[in-house]
């Protein structure tokens, strides 16, 4: 994925990208303090939000390969199991139960299958955002700070689970975090933001 | 108690009252469903010059007094009337579109609001799932069923307890466009009390069933939620 002459200003806030190579099948790292412009970076390399000028050029890939996990994520009023589904059920792709209860119990959550999704707690939500991301098989992923504020047991198993995606079917990972020991060893390759720039150091 | 619950049950006055109201009110609820909760997604969905001042109208006619409503289809169906060679006057259909003018705001305005605070992150989300746009609207609407229910409902209690534009446009004629509401108005007339209250009655069990029925349609699905 390469981002030209980018360019965008909400509010106050202004953004510049003048060129940015994200090499596909790697897991980048994007990381800068608070308020420097990483979620709406994330959202216009997405496409949720257009910027106001410059191109992003997906090489071949088509929205529907795309996906992003929020902080927040939304979960539809209805089970965990309907919001897991759901990408697939959109593509018209029959689920695999063995391999959606394998996935659940994985992420400890085969219990709350049946269970109205908003009755997780923040952790378990953030899980099943997580399963329901990858569940239908994205070439790119992004996420906004997910990662962040997880116990250390929650991150050993999200690093443990993208790992394994990357040997099994390499996808490109562009994961946003305010700070850098969480992602640093995950990562293929960081980048550094301030003030709506990339920087180097 | 029993004996006189009889009575009411087999007056044909009553019972036709019964009748009309029910048609009505389902008739017009049904309409103005259908009008306004797409009204107010489309509102919700576009944004264009003026539309400010659509909602600010809409609101406006959320609390339009229903005698004026009334007024406005009696001019508009009466004999020398643009729509008089209709035959509306002093029709069920006629009180239909009075009340459909009543209610699709109340509806309109409601789904509006409620879709303006929901809407945008439901969008959001659909697009990272990889949402066409129908999937989208088709998502918007199962994440709000509540609130278009809820919606529903109160367009519906609005419709059976209204008076004022049904009385102008429906002429309170018995046995054909007389409802409960203006018979209770009638009979309040007469000095007739007891009745009065009666039906009174009678309307608040009606209302009370259908919720309840409308209730347990709801929960077939939901059975899962426990929160």
């Amino acid at each position: 994925m390469r981002i030209t002459d980018l360019e965008k200003t909400i509010g106050t806030f202004h953004m510049e990208v003048d060129d940015l190579y994200i090499e596909p099948e790697k897991i980048h790292g994007i990381v800068g303090p608070n308020g420097c412009g990483k979620t709406v970076f994330l959202k216009i390399a997405a496409g949720i939000l257009p910027p106001d000028t410059g191109t992003v050029d997906y090489d071949g890939l088509s929205p529907r390969d795309i996906t992003m996990m929020f902080q927040r994520p939304y979960l539809m009023h209805t089970t965990v199991y309907e919001n897991l589904i759901y990408p697939l059920k959109i593509r018209g792709i029959r689920p695999d139960e063995e391999e959606i209860d394998r996935m659940l119990s994985r992420v400890g959550l085969k219990e709350q299958k049946r269970q109205y999704a908003r009755s997780l707690s923040s952790g378990e939500r953030q899980k099943l955002s997580f399963l329901r991301a990858v569940i239908f098989k994205p070439r790119m992923i992004m996420v906004d700070e997910t990662l962040s504020n997880l116990d250390s047991e929650s991150e050993e198993l999200f690093a443990g689970m993208i790992g394994e995606i990357q040997k099994v079917r390499p996808v490109t990972w562009l994961i946003v975090n305010h700070q850098m020991d969480h992602i640093c060893r995950l990562c293929d390759e960081m980048h550094y933001m301030e003030k709506g720039r990339f920087v180097k150091r | 108690m029993w004996e006189w619950l009889k009575s009411i049950v087999s007056d044909t006055g009553i019972m036709s009252a019964v009748k009309v109201t029910f048609i009505m009110a389902v008739s017009s609820t049904a309409i103005s469903s259908v009008l306004g909760i797409l009204f107010g997604l489309l509102l919700e969905r576009f944004s264009f010059p003026g539309k400010r001042i659509v909602v600010r109208i809409n609101r406006t006619l959320m609390g339009v007094p229903p005698v004026v409503a009334g007024l406005v289809v009696y001019l508009l169906i009466m004999r020398r009337g643009p729509l008089g060679p209709l035959s509306l006057l002093f029709t069920i259909k006629g009180m239909v579109i009075a009340q459909v003018l009543i209610i699709t705001p109340i509806i309109s305005g409601m789904i509006y609001s409620y879709a303006r605070k929901a809407a945008p992150s439901i969008r959001v989300f659909a697009a990272t799932m990889g949402a066409d746009r129908w999937q989208t609207a088709r998502l918007i609407i199962r994440e709000l069923r509540k609130e278009i229910y809820f919606c529903m409902v109160t367009g519906f209690g609005r419709s059976i307890s209204e008076v004022g534009a049904v009385m102008l446009v429906g002429g309170n004629i018995k046995g054909r466009t007389r409802t409960m509401t203006t018979t209770i108005s009638l009979l309040k007339s007469q000095g007739i009390f007891t009745e009065g209250v009666a039906l009174g009655i009678v309307l608040l069990v009606m209302a009370f069933i259908l919720q309840w029925i409308c209730d347990l349609l709801q929960k077939e699905g939901e059975e899962d939620e426990n929160y």
